[in-house]
């Protein structure tokens, strides 16, 4: 335990008195309580419904895609996040993809969230995986253009946990009903 | 355990000072709430991460601005761009506000603007950097913390096992 121990000698040789020094790890989920806000601020927003769901994430910045892939396994999905456009469509395969969900970031040099999805939708399949998009922009007329290209759902950045979580559960409900 | 309450307050101290003089936002608390026992390092990972990402940046934008040919705005704003999203996620909130006005510049194609906003981006980014490096030494120093002193007094000739 990484300690010290020493011993203080009396006159005639034996113990006086021994000294302990232990250093213990406090666990580290003790940084998460230790915010202001007063709420409580661990429980983890996971469901059943995200239990082992299979995403594929793109997202080509990397503090981007660090931040939403931990959001995402925080409710309990398995994620496999790639940095590409052309990195999202290998990954997906050319029949049967093991990913139920592909979340996607809009804007990506090269080959943007756009195009994958117009890809997919085309060569793949039609309604499988579940496509939602990832964007910064607030504006009605790209959450039109990635309706019409066949996507599934939009999710706004900065991403929070909750509204991930909405619009997952939206976009999985949605497909039930279909099948 | 007095020493562990000091330090525990003086990490809370801290972290909420960066808050008030926004320094990080709400995004920011939502990356300490995702720390737990699976990534115990996640909020200093992820700062790491950004920190790298700032650095290269800033000197794409510093080389873009530079070109005495002709600046090429369309590049500076693409970093910039990219700057605003990954500060804005992990919650960097000054240096996404510098972010907002950096694009108007480049929009505007002001060179003497752009240069400003560079100077303040990258002071931001100094300073953010160092305020989080206080924060995550902290940290640490509650993790290894709780020195126990045992005093045993007259142990007599007993040996100790």
């Amino acid at each position: 335990m990484h300690g010290n121990i020493w011993v203080v000698q009396n006159p005639q040789g034996s113990a006086q008195s021994m000294a302990l020094v232990i250093r213990f790890q406090v666990r580290p989920s003790i940084t998460i309580t230790m915010t202001e806000s007063g709420e409580s601020s661990d429980q983890p927003r996971s469901n059943s419904l995200f239990r082992g769901l299979q995403v594929l994430l793109a997202d080509d910045d990397d503090v981007n895609r660090a931040v939403t892939r931990k959001l995402l396994e925080k409710l309990g999905c398995t994620v496999s996040a790639v940095s590409s456009g052309f990195e999202c469509l290998s990954a997906i395969g050319p029949a049967s993809s093991p990913f139920q969900i592909v979340i996607l970031e809009l804007q990506m040099p090269e080959l943007d969230g756009f195009e994958v999805a117009i890809r997919i939708r085309k060569y793949r399949s039609r309604s499988w995986p579940l496509i939602v998009a990832m964007t910064a922009s607030g504006d009605e007329d790209v959450w039109k253009k990635c309706s019409q290209i066949g996507m599934n759902g939009v999710i706004r950045k900065p991403v929070l946990l909750q509204e991930i979580a909405i619009e997952l559960r939206k976009v999985l409900v949605q497909a039930n009903k279909v099948v | 355990m007095d020493v562990v309450s000091q330090l525990q307050r003086q990490f809370i101290d801290y972290s909420a000072s960066l808050h008030r003089e926004g320094f990080v936002d709400d995004q920011f608390t939502q990356l300490q709430k995702l720390q737990d026992e699976n990534s115990p390092d996640f909020v200093v990972e992820v700062a790491s991460l950004f920190f790298e990402d700032c650095e290269k940046l800033i000197n794409n934008m510093a080389r873009a601005l530079e070109q005495q040919q002709g600046v090429d705005f369309k590049q500076v704003d693409a970093s910039v761009h990219q700057l605003k999203g990954s500060s804005s996620s992990i919650g960097a909130m000054r240096v996404k506000n510098v972010c907002i006005n950096f694009r108007s510049f480049c929009e505007a194609q002001n060179r003497e603007g752009c240069l400003r906003c560079l100077q303040q981006v990258t002071h931001e980014y100094s300073l953010l950097k160092s305020k989080l490096q206080t924060l995550f030494r902290m940290q640490p120093s509650m993790m290894a913390v709780d020195c126990v002193l045992l005093s045993l007094v007259g142990l007599g000739n007993r040996s100790v096992v």
